[in-house]
């Protein structure tokens, strides 16, 4: 019979106060689940959109185009035929691997024209990519002249599929192209300021409207996002910088809009945390208290009967750490079935700043969210526990004994 | 041989801004298998003596000897250990630990007792239990028993750890005339048969008729002692 038997035992006999207690503990797992489950899926959803829609899982391209690209960018050009992409793409774990041309300029209809950020793609390749969905019209088709434009931007044009465009870039030589294009389709992604300005054009169109040959980046698509790190090492050591003449960049190094998203977000979550856990600190010491103070007879007995000061002290202690393991599986089971219902239902989003549509949100419980939550009910209920404890084992025997009278 | 010996203890209480001389100039030894009592009315200092015998409290001044160890420079842990390995108490309103059995009552101290195994432990209890005569309460908690049978298991606690000395504050005080009559015998028996010293602080003729040694206190001197077979000892000093 150990000091957790025994606390157990002390628990039970208190059935009300510890109740009171493991629907406190359980409240707040339930609520770290949710809340943080709910922030969780927010962290999912963005990611597989900025991964779908912009930038692949890893980019592949000129040492020094991340740092230096934006200012010079044809000056980080990939070749136009190589064998790295097709050498890549065979990998298991790859879905795909798709060029991308970035290039910008003017897109005018009748009498109205305006700036556009623009994107060579590979038809076939880009149909892996799902966070760009047609609302209007159809996707493109290799080879053909033809456009696809960000709702927004047709919108500020004033077009539907079907209509004609002009697109105007500057080349790298100094002078002026342009191109008539048939709009194929419109499209829609998570990103408000994306759709006000993005175009997509076949890659063979953009090459040749730019006079130029191959790409700005190669975008590797992974079955899996969570295996991003372990493939980034393998293709870094299968195609050193030096000698392939390319370097590998994860997503997470260019999503600086969901960087600052995460960061803000776990901050926020952090908060709601340090409330959870000091609710939880304050309503279990109370009750810890008066634990102590309505033992107060026993506790003089036992340190008569020869048990040390940190005897004591464990007893408390564990009595605390016996309400955390509780009311956190307890809450734990809770949270799950609450969140597994919660996202069979759906929660209804407005749209948030950057986007035009609102969404459904869902509950994503992940393992580390579960430990989280287990570890706040454990480590805050055994600290509550602390200071009774400690006020336990300071009792002087003879005083704690007059108590029992 | 002496098992007790406390000398010229005095025992001053902080009560608000008034200071109470519990105990003033006390000395008194106590044998190796003696039935001693102390007797005194209520507040005579009688509780406060053996408070500080069972190395629970400090004397003011004045040293105590429990086997002729000086207890009062002891830290905490080490008069814990005294208290475990040499010390046995019975309380006066029983003081078992309500959530636990009469088994698991005389077991408690007895898990911190490494040199036991789980087997001896239980052979233990079983034999305290047997003496007692509670083998078939043994499943039984605190509430489920009558106040004789509480105490009852609180000696067996107190026996179980193989203690020189126990200390008894008015053990029958709560009870009846009947069940306190039993478990003096008891304990006299148990004196007898296992030589363990016996300290009670009391005002029940019973016990001072089967004590060994009576000390009377009154307002915290010792008046007088009284041997059995002999008249008093020693008259009051004052």
């Amino acid at each position: 019979m150990d000091a957790l038997l025994l606390g157990f035992k002390h628990l039970a006999r208190n059935r009300k106060r510890s109740s009171i207690a493991l629907v406190i503990v359980g409240f707040g797992v339930v609520a770290t689940l949710l809340a943080g489950g709910f922030i969780e899926w927010i962290f999912w959803a963005m990611r597989e959109a900025t991964i779908q829609s912009q930038l692949g899982h890893i980019q592949v391209v000129r040492p020094g185009y991340v740092s230096a690209g934006a200012a010079d960018p044809f000056a980080f050009l990939l070749p136009g035929k190589s064998p790295i992409p097709s050498t890549v793409e065979s990998t298991p774990g790859i879905k795909a691997v798709a060029p991308r041309l970035a290039f910008n300029g003017l897109i005018s209809h009748n009498d109205t024209t305006v700036s556009f950020i623009g994107a060579g793609v590979d038809a076939t390749k880009e149909s892996h990519f799902t966070g760009i969905r047609i609302t209007a019209g159809r996707g493109l088709i290799e080879n053909n002249s033809e456009v696809i434009l960000g709702r927004g931007l047709a919108r500020d044009l004033g077009i539907k599929p079907g209509a004609t465009v002009v697109l105007l870039v500057n080349l790298t030589s100094g002078g002026i192209n342009a191109v008539e294009l048939s709009v194929a389709g419109l499209f829609r992604t998570a990103s408000k300021a994306y759709e006000d300005s993005a175009l997509r054009v076949p890659i063979e169109t953009a090459q040749e409207l730019l006079r130029l040959q191959g790409s700005h980046a190669w975008l590797i698509l992974l079955d899996k996002t969570d295996d991003t790190a372990k493939m980034i090492k393998q293709l870094r050591a299968r195609f050193p910088k030096t000698e392939a003449n390319v370097e590998f960049v994860p997503w997470y190094e260019r999503a600086e809009f969901y960087n600052k998203t995460v960061l803000l977000f776990s901050r926020q979550m952090f908060v709601v945390q340090i409330i959870i856990a000091l609710i939880i600190i304050l309503s279990i010491s109370n009750m810890l208290v008066m634990n102590v103070l309505e033992r107060t007879g026993e506790i003089g007995t036992l340190m008569a009967i020869g048990l040390k000061r940190r005897k004591i002290l464990q007893q408390f202690v564990s009595e605390g750490v016996i309400l955390g393991i509780i009311g956190a599986t307890v809450g734990l089971a809770l949270g799950f079935i609450l969140a597994q219902l919660i996202s069979a239902i759906g929660i209804p989003m407005p749209p948030p700043p950057g986007m035009e549509k609102g969404y459904t949100g869902e509950i994503q419980l992940t393992w580390s969210l579960v430990l989280k939550a287990f570890l706040l009910a454990t480590i805050t209920t055994t600290l509550a526990g602390l200071y009774p404890a400690w006020k336990a084992s300071r009792l002087e025997v003879v005083n704690a004994l007059r108590h029992n009278r | 041989m002496s098992v007790v010996r406390v000398e010229n203890v005095y025992k001053v209480y902080p009560l608000g801004k008034r200071k109470v001389r519990a105990l003033r100039d006390v000395s008194m030894v106590a044998n190796e298998g003696e039935f001693l009592a102390i007797a005194g009315p209520s507040g005579s200092g009688k509780t406060t003596l053996l408070n500080l015998i069972g190395c629970i409290d400090t004397p003011t001044k004045g040293s105590v000897y429990i086997k002729d160890i000086e207890v009062s420079r002891r830290t905490p842990d080490q008069l814990a250990d005294l208290r475990a390995q040499t010390l046995g108490f019975i309380f006066q309103t029983f003081n078992l630990l309500p959530v636990l059995t009469a088994w698991e009552n005389i077991e408690y101290p007895l898990l911190n007792r490494k040199e036991l195994t789980k087997q001896e432990r239980r052979e233990r209890v079983k034999r305290y239990l047997k003496i007692v005569g509670l083998r078939q309460f043994a499943q039984h908690k605190p509430n489920e028993l009558s106040g004789g049978q509480r105490q009852r298991v609180a000696i067996a606690r107190a026996l179980a750890g193989r203690p020189s000395i126990v200390l008894a504050d008015e053990p029958t005080a709560n009870l009846d005339q009947k069940t306190g009559g039993g478990i003096l015998r008891l304990m006299k028996i148990i004196n007898q048969e296992e030589g363990t010293t016996f300290i009670f602080s009391t005002h029940d003729v019973r016990v001072m008729n089967m004590a060994d040694q009576i000390i009377y206190i009154r307002d915290g001197k010792l008046i007088r002692r009284k041997q059995k077979d002999e008249n008093i000892l020693r008259s009051a000093v004052q």
